[in-house]
């Protein structure tokens, strides 16, 4: 299944926040988002997801998602929307009970997501009681559980301190090395751009224009800290970014 | 008292100590300044008579009238010290209040008396129309009180206990609420002053099924009382005022009861305190069906006031030890019923 | 100043203080104290009788209230009053407030409405309870029932409002039908909230459980200290106060206990 956006637009009242966005989410790729801060970026990803309605343009879903998918859309949230009155299976659990799936056949898909993510000892524990890092692996977790067509995450990172965001890099590079699922990974951390994005789309200031798309072609699994090929894309990036950051960070909010 | 931890008591000290020049001028027993508490109600009369014709004044009381809510906030208020005299039906509160030495009775007032009317026993419509038309029918029916220990509590146990019958004692906390419950049927009876009773029955919402003075001939309903301390300590002053009391209950029993006085003089008079809210023309018929027999010289029925406490202490709501003599003072009034 | 040998002193600690310790016993031993200095003054006689009651004689008259059975017969129908009074207000209030939480137009609708009949002191509409329901139970439920029902409307819709929108958002992301996120997002979500809420609900319960049974009651604590107070006896008047705070004290130690078991997550 693929997503496609044709000449996207949106307004909140009458601010523009995104402008003619069209662009194909090809199946099995990884597309990074990355723009200044309030160009809309999350508003594209809540727009691709459903959550709210776009005021101009089409977004489409191309092809079926798999039988098996019992959410084709599934977001993985920055500040990981865990419930913290349920255990990490609970929390897994919560999304599979509406269909209907529960007992024996729901213990089966928690286990085998809670292995890929390493969190098998973690199964009875509450979200209090995780570091960061731990709780964001429940909700990619939670994530995998639904079978998703295509993974929408909004800075899945941003709330990680650094050494921990690189562990959780290698270990989505693992999981997409396993499974090659479709994502888009909105960031505003060029390095993670570098390291996860098959394509890089990079968003102008508000409203949000595609000013760029950069594919890399790097296997996945062979980018790795420090290399200096994504380090030298990371630099050519940033100074595409770097004036209309400088311009955005300058701007009155709601000016 | 001497030893009660009372702010009051030390503010009234020190307001005392400053303004000692000042009270020098009207030094002596003339013009002691006293605090009388009374009820708007007609068997307070004695009491404005003294205050309107000057016999307060004329016993050297400077006397301010402090009128209250209902009868145990009064008692109460003697035991603070706030108010000196008042006068009020016996209750638990003002035996449990005499046996902390805070008060004692020191007279009669209001006193049931054959031939003159006096409470009335009062049914509820439904419950009339369901054959309560005599006392005697109240069994299993339900009688309102203001609270346990109150005088309707008395007066109601003594009723049902000549008549054999039991019923069930409803605390309704103010004479307003009972009223509200009988006219609604929510309880069965009641019995009340009979300025309170006519005018109701009169409204057709309740029935009048007897007299208290059937079954409590000689109840001595409300008494004189003051504060321990005054009763022991200013003898001069409590007689003061006792006279003067005296004086009022003969002009007040001389119009309304003998009527060898000018009735309307008094009704005028009374009028002033009591259903002040309404004309003269409409409060007067309540003014004079609430005539009831006010003892001459404060006389107090001992026998009744024995009888009363026997009762509260058997229904266990006062100390079975108290006596007699740490409820009244006998020294100041003819002592009758003996 | 000798550059080369500076002297050294530590350096002043200026923080501290602020951050309310745990003291164990402390509570315990301002009561036993203020017993202690009430027995004293009444014993040695410089508090009078008038004043406060002997704190023994309290403890005598609540023995023979035992003795006697009479606590029972007064405490049974008043702990009836207050567990079918609170529930049901309480149970409505949830309701309510969930409804206020969950759609603009019970909002719109109740809010204001709400907002005029908090005010309102319960006990002034007892009289008017007493025709609606009868002198008997019907208006002491009702009164507790109101009384508790507007704190628990307030407190369950600010609790549904306080409900991290992110976690309904999250549900809505996964499909979760809108039944689910009411019942395992929206309401243990707000179960901290509606809890807190419950405490100030059922303290006033037992408030108004004396107003409730100033009219027409025979039995019942509140009765009890009415005719305490109407006889002037301090000793019933202090048991009967006592026996209150003692209920107000199980209900709390057993709300803690509640939100123990249900807010386990918590910490
Ligand atoms: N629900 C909303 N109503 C009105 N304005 C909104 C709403 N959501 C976002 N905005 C505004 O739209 C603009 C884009 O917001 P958005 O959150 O999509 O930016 P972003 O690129 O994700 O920014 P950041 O890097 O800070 O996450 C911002 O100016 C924001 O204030
Ligand atoms: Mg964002």
């Amino acid at each position: 299944m693929e997503i496609r956006l044709e000449g996207v637009s949106h307004h909140y009242a009458d601010m523009e926040v995104l402008r003619d966005i069209t662009l194909d989410i090809p199946q099995g790729k990884i597309v990074c988002i990355v723009g200044p801060s309030g160009c809309g970026k999350s508003t594209l990803l809540r727009l691709i997801g459903g959550l709210e309605q776009a005021t101009g343009g089409r977004i489409l879903q191309v092809g079926d998602a798999p039988a098996d998918c019992l959410n084709p859309l599934t977001y993985i949230f920055q500040d990981f929307a865990l419930l913290p009155w349920r255990t990490v299976a609970g929390n897994v659990s919560l999304v599979l009970e509406d269909h209907g799936i529960s007992g024996q056949q729901a213990n089966k898909i928690i286990d085998d997501v809670l292995n890929r993510t390493n969190l098998q000892s973690f199964r009875h524990a509450w979200p209090r009681q995780l570091s960061g890092g731990m709780k964001q692996r429940v909700s990619i977790a939670r994530a995998l559980a639904v079978n998703p067509a295509v993974m929408l995450m909004d800075e899945p990172l941003s709330a990680l301190d650094s050494q921990t965001r690189e562990l959780l890099m290698d270990d989505l590079i693992g999981l997409w090395t396993a499974t090659q699922f479709t994502a888009v990974y909105v960031t505003h951390n060029l390095a993670e751009a570098v390291r996860l994005g098959h394509h890089i789309v990079l968003l102008s200031r508000r409203p949000g224009r595609i000013s760029d798309i950069i594919s890399l072609d790097m296997p996945l699994n062979e980018r790795h800290f420090g290399d200096p090929v994504l380090e030298a894309q990371q630099a050519r990036l940033w100074t595409m970014m770097r004036d209309e950051a400088r311009a955005a960070d300058a701007e009155l909010l709601h000016g | 008292m001497s030893n009660l931890i009372n702010r009051r008591t030390v503010l009234k000290l020190m307001g005392g100590t400053l303004a000692a020049p000042f009270v020098l001028k009207h030094a002596g027993a003339a013009n002691r300044k006293i605090k009388v508490g009374a009820l708007r109600f007609t068997s307070h009369s004695a009491s404005f008579v003294a205050f309107e014709r000057g016999y307060f004044a004329d016993a050297g009381l400077d006397v301010e009238l402090k009128f209250f809510q209902a009868a145990q906030p009064m008692a109460v208020a003697i035991a603070s010290g706030d108010i000196d005299y008042a006068v009020t039906a016996i209750s638990g509160g003002l035996i449990s209040l005499a046996q902390k030495d805070a008060i004692r009775v020191i007279g009669g007032a209001l006193s049931e008396e054959a031939g003159i009317d006096g409470q009335k026993i009062l049914a509820s419509d439904a419950a009339y129309q369901d054959g309560v038309t005599t006392p005697s029918a109240l069994d299993g029916k339900s009688f309102g009180m203001s609270t346990a220990g109150s005088s309707f509590h008395y007066m109601g146990s003594r009723i049902a206990a000549q008549e054999g019958v039991e019923m069930k004692f409803k605390p309704l906390q103010k004479v307003g609420a009972i009223i509200g419950a009988l006219k609604s049927g929510q309880i069965d009876a009641w019995s009340i002053v009979p300025h309170i009773a006519k005018p109701l029955a009169g409204s057709g919402a309740v029935h009048i099924i007897g007299n208290v003075s059937d079954y409590l001939p000689d109840y001595q309903v409300t008494t004189v009382f003051t504060s321990r301390k005054n009763a022991l300590e200013e003898r001069e002053m409590s007689e003061a005022f006792l006279n003067a009391f005296s004086q009022g209950i003969d002009d007040y029993t001389a119009a309304m009861i003998d009527k060898t006085a000018d009735e309307d003089a008094m009704v005028d008079l009374i009028h002033k305190y009591v259903y002040a809210d309404r004309e003269r023309a409409k409060a007067a018929p309540s003014i004079i069906n609430g005539t009831m027999r006010l003892n001459k010289g404060a006389a107090l029925n001992m026998a009744s006031v024995t009888d009363q406490l026997a009762w509260f202490q058997s229904e266990n709501l006062v100390d079975s030890d108290i006596s007699i003599d740490q409820l009244v003072d006998a020294s100041y009034v003819d002592i009758t019923g003996q | 100043m000798d550059k080369s040998n500076p002297v050294a002193s530590a350096v002043k600690f200026r923080g501290g203080g602020f951050a309310p310790t745990p003291l164990r016993g402390v509570g315990a031993l301002v009561f036993f104290a203020l017993i202690a200095f009430a027995e004293f003054g009444t014993r040695s006689g410089f508090i009078s009788a008038l004043t406060l009651p002997r704190p023994s004689d309290v403890l005598l008259t609540f023995k023979e209230l035992y003795t006697s059975g009479l606590l029972w017969k007064h405490l049974l129908p008043s702990l009836t009053r207050l567990a079918v009074g609170a529930a049901l207000g309480v149970s409505a209030g949830i309701c309510v407030g969930v409804a206020i939480g969950l759609f603009s137009l019970v909002r719109a609708g109740l809010v204001p409405v709400v907002a005029a009949i908090f005010p309102i002191p319960k006990i002034a509409l007892l009289p008017l309870f007493v025709i609606w329901f009868g002198i008997d139970e019907g208006s002491k439920y009702a009164l507790i029932a109101f009384g508790t029902f507007t704190p628990t409307v307030v407190a369950t819709y600010g609790a549904v409002d306080n409900v991290d929108r992110t976690l309904i958002r999250m549900g809505q992301s996964f499909g979760l039908s809108w039944f689910s996120i009411v019942r395992k997002i929206v309401l243990p979500g707000a179960m901290p909230g509606i809890l807190s809420g419950l405490r100030i609900s059922l303290a006033i319960a037992i408030i108004l459980l004396v107003a409730a049974e100033m009219l027409g009651a025979e039995y019942g604590i509140g009765a009890y200290i009415l005719e305490a107070g109407a006889l002037y006896d301090l000793e019933r008047l202090f048991a009967g106060v006592v026996i209150l705070s003692v209920i107000g004290v199980i209900v709390s130690a057993t709300l803690g206990l509640l939100e123990r078991r249900l807010l386990d997550w918590r910490t």
